[in-house]
């Protein structure tokens, strides 16, 4: 339903990353994967300025996945930036963060994630939440058709 | 005032004492003989009626004479030059011998002064003791010198000046009398003989001595009345004298005494009485007064120079010696200020250390009763009106338009009428202001001066009474001045009053500290608490980053490699699976443990039946799996507290009394009991493995474990810890009792209502970064 769409992974971890793209692998998920490793670059990219200059480098995502806690511009500031952004506001943004602070999730919410998930310590429950996030995210949430664009103009 | 009819004189009431002209009586005491002399010629133009007894003369026949005719040839020309010198004081007295009209003569001191443009000359019989020897006084007046200078503060100069009168003039009583601010007497020291009442400690109301009396006592420094029942011998005088106006005998040795003073010394029991005034920068300070009750006592001029030497030799040394007094309490208030100052800062409650033994509070103002008042706290020490007395006190002062730092006063009934009830501690008041609009106070109480005033000598005899009259006495008097003190304390003393303002600011110092450094800790706190959080978040975090991947690393290669290892190999992959979810598990114990003590509670009134039985509900599996019996003998007794919170704590300490347990049959016991000093004490009983007394303490510090990891199904060694916490933030404490090999019982109270937390709350996270 949603295979088409782009996502963006915001994750600072290689490893984490790493783990991630071979789960998506292996629960055959077939979107085309983006990933930046800090929160200045997510900006870029979001914004297409920068090193992604180029929109083809940069295709407005349809979802993003988004850590916390990154070096410099953390994911808290980049979550904010998206939400006040009238052109990416609608991104539906998952929170994936190993900090369970309920300050962390409040405030996530606060601005206007859509999700939280927790990063298990533990393979198969990772496996199962991106399962289950696959089936959620992708095969059944009806997802806005445009980029926000049209919808300033009317 | 009292209006008591004195004696037999119908005028002698107390009431005229302020008005009567007693310097101008008209008469003399008829051991001399006063003349008035008119000059260059000394004609006498005014004389006493009794020449005729002492001179031999008939005073009719002495008007309109020279004093010339009654000298002797010789004595003529250095009597005259000594009369007429500008100084003539200096030559006082002038031995003079009279030509008695019997044709012998007599040997007479004269005493010459002049008053008003009137040459007065006062002539007493020259006593037997002839010559008296110059040095003899020298040498004695050189001795009370010394010693008076020597003396170590005012009592010692009071006590060493009485004793000095008393030695040099043989009277039965000398006291030293002070003037209060009022006029009011007080009998600061005392020498007399056995027999003779003792008058120390004795107060006398202003109206003893009035006014004009006073004044005379700034100009005649020394008074003699050598017998008190005397007959006034009345001046006569030259016809064309008259239009001089009365004759002011201010200054007259001689001048007869008020009718009413005589009464007053007659009725003390006094045969003769002399005064001495003592001055203080120019003011009349006190009196040295003497009183023989053994009869009359002459006393010739030279010992009367004597007396009058020592009193202006006392008066020189009253101010040093006063303010030493004075210097003295105030080298004493400032050790006990220090000493105040040392318990203040011993506690945190200051007003608590201030009110405890000994009461050097009540020392530092002489006061019989203190209340500091804080922060809507009242401590009492002493003698202080009751608490319902203190509230009304306080808002009258709250209400007071001008706060001043100090308010001070003797008689507080002036100023708030309804003391009157507590004027018996609290007739005089010292409130010490320590904070604008706060209304924190310190205050000071003194009983009505009449309770606090000792009687001289017997408090019991009875007052003098003669004809049904009381007579006018020392002690009448005594009780006269205390109906003039009623509602009064006695003043607060300029040092006293100092003590109260140095202490009132050393409070405000203390305080201010106080806040600031609980500011200081409280900043700290925040500071350390918001580290701790970001420690604790990040530690997780970034900890547990790592963990992961050495986790999913290791449970791939086991997943997809499992049958390539060796079978060492793969023992270890696994232990390091084991390994990171331990790691896991003890950070998030550890994260747990650094939420609890700074979570808000929710503190309600709570069923904690209706939570124990959700909490065994919950371990229900693991009470079936391990065969533990249950036992609640009664329901618990309710609590304020957090639900959520004792829910984990019941939780931990059922799992504990499951788990340390190897009996065949295992339970655990919840209840209650009630105890006096604690109220409820909950507890969670087991028939474990017990815990040795030595590990009491340990068990509660955090990742503390007393068995090894596998022994007793594991765990990270933070469930005590958590639990003490929770316990901790509810006010209440958590401890244990048990017997190793038979059981462990954890007590554990709840205060109900948390004490205010002394942090601010850290701020969210992302201020932080």
């Amino acid at each position: 339903m949603n295979s088409g769409l782009p996502i963006l992974v915001v994750e600072d971890n290689d490893e984490d990353f790493d783990m991630l793209q071979m789960t998506f692998h292996s629960v055959a998920i077939p979107n085309p994967l983006y990933r930046c490793s800090e929160g200045e670059e997510a900006l870029e990219f979001l914004g297409q300025t920068g090193r992604y200059a180029d929109t083809q480098a940069a295709p407005r995502p349809g979802l993003i996945l988004l850590d916390l806690n990154l070096a410099g511009l953390d994911g808290r500031q980049v979550l904010e930036h998206v939400k006040r952004d009238r052109h990416l506001k609608s991104i539906p943004v998952l929170v994936f963060s190993t900090s369970g602070n309920p300050k962390d999730v409040q405030s996530a919410y606060d601005h206007g994630a859509s999700g939280y998930l927790l990063k298990p310590v533990d393979l198969p429950r990772f496996e199962r939440m991106i399962r289950l996030f696959k089936e959620f995210w992708l095969d059944h949430i009806v997802m806005p058709e445009d980029d926000g664009r049209e919808v300033s103009r009317g | 005032m009292g209006t008591d009819k004195v004696g037999t004189h119908p005028a002698a009431d107390l009431t005229n004492c302020d008005r009567e002209p007693i310097h101008i009586p008209g008469a003399i005491q008829p051991h001399g003989v006063l003349l008035v002399l008119r000059e260059p010629s000394l004609t006498i133009c005014q004389a006493s009626e009794n020449t005729q007894d002492l001179l031999g003369v008939a005073v009719k026949d002495l008007l309109g004479q020279s004093l010339e005719k009654l000298l002797p040839p010789e004595q003529v020309a250095s009597t005259r030059e000594s009369l007429l010198s500008d100084r003539l004081e200096d030559n006082n007295p002038l031995k003079l011998s009279i030509q008695q009209g019997s044709g012998g003569s007599r040997q007479f001191d004269g005493i010459a002064h002049r008053h008003q443009g009137r040459l007065f000359l006062e002539l007493e019989p020259s006593t037997e003791q002839k010559d008296l020897p110059f040095f003899g006084f020298y040498h004695q007046a050189r001795g009370a010198m010394s010693r008076l200078r020597d003396a170590k503060d005012l009592h010692a100069l009071c006590m060493e000046a009485a004793s000095e009168v008393r030695r040099l003039t043989g009277f039965d009583r000398v006291i030293i009398y002070r003037f209060d601010a009022d006029w009011n007497g007080q009998v600061l020291a005392e020498d007399r003989m056995e027999d003779a009442d003792p008058y120390l400690g004795l107060h006398f109301p202003a109206s003893d001595i009035p006014r004009q009396a006073r004044e005379l006592y700034l100009l005649n420094l020394l008074r003699l009345i050598p017998a008190v029942d005397y007959v006034p011998a009345r001046m006569v005088a030259l016809p064309e004298e008259a239009q001089g106006g009365p004759l002011d005998m201010s200054f007259c040795v001689l001048r007869s005494v008020s009718p009413v003073h005589m009464e007053y010394l007659r009725n003390m029991g006094a045969g003769s009485s002399m005064s001495i005034s003592l001055l203080k920068e120019g003011k009349l300070w006190g009196l040295i007064s003497c009183t023989h009750i053994s009869g009359s006592r002459y006393l010739p001029y030279e010992v009367r120079t004597a007396c009058e030497f020592v009193g202006q030799f006392m008066s020189s040394f009253l101010p040093t010696k006063e303010g030493y007094e004075n210097y003295d309490q105030r080298i004493r208030a400032k050790s006990i200020q220090g000493r105040l100052l040392e318990r203040m800062t011993r506690g945190l409650d200051f007003a608590a250390q201030l009110c405890q033994s000994p009461p050097e509070l009540l020392e530092l103002t002489g006061a019989a009763g203190a209340a500091v008042y804080f922060n809507g706290r009242t401590t009492v020490l002493g003698k202080a009106p009751s608490d319902e007395q203190l509230q009304g006190l306080f808002r009258w002062l709250a209400s007071r338009p001008v706060s001043q730092d100090i308010f001070a006063t003797n008689c507080l009934l002036k100023e708030y009428p309804e003391s009157e009830e507590f004027k018996d501690v609290a007739a005089g008041l010292i409130a010490a202001s320590m904070s604008r609009g706060r209304h924190n106070y310190v205050l000071w109480f003194r009983p009505e001066v009449v309770q606090t005033v000792e009687w001289g000598g017997n408090p019991n005899k009875p007052v003098d009474v003669q004809d049904d009259q009381p007579r006018l006495h020392p002690r009448k008097s005594f009780a006269l001045w205390q109906e003039t003190v009623r509602g009064k304390s006695l003043p607060w003393e300029d040092y006293e009053l100092e003590g109260a303002e140095d202490l009132r600011r050393s409070i405000i110092d203390i305080v201010l500290e106080r806040s600031e450094e609980l500011l200081k800790l409280n900043t700290e706190l925040e500071r350390s608490n918001v580290e701790l959080d970001s420690f604790a978040y990040a530690a997780s975090h970034d900890l547990k980053e790592p963990l992961r991947g050495i986790h999913n690393y290791a449970s791939l290669v086991l997943r997809e490699d499992a049958a390539a290892l060796q079978p060492t190999s793969r023992t270890r992959m696994d232990t390091v699976v084991r390994l990171t979810q331990r790691m896991e598990s003890l950070i998030n114990s550890l994260l747990h443990y650094a939420q609890v003590g700074r979570m808000e509670l929710s503190l309600r009134e709570t069923d904690l039946n209706e939570v124990l039985a959700s909490v065994l509900e919950l371990l229900k599996p693991r009470l079936e799996e391990a065969q533990a019996e249950v036992r609640i003998p009664a329901p618990l007794p309710p609590a304020r507290c957090d639900r959520v919170r004792m829910m984990e704590a019941f939780t931990n300490l059922i799992t504990n009394a499951i788990k340390y347990n190897d009996k065949d049959k295992r339970w655990v016991e919840i209840g209650s009991r009630q105890e006096p000093e604690l109220g409820t004490v909950y507890y969670v009983r087991d028939n474990g493995i017990g815990i040795k007394p030595e590990y009491h303490d340990a068990i509660f510090r955090i990742f503390k474990r007393l068995h090894g990891r596998d022994k007793y199904g594991g765990g990270t060694g933070t469930g005590l810890t958590i639990v003490k916490r929770l316990i901790e933030r509810h006010n209440g404490r958590l401890w244990l009792e048990s017997t190793p090999g038979e059981g462990t019982t954890f007590f554990f109270t709840l205060g109900g209502e948390t004490a205010p937390p002394a942090t601010v709350r850290p701020p969210a996270l992302e201020d932080l970064r």
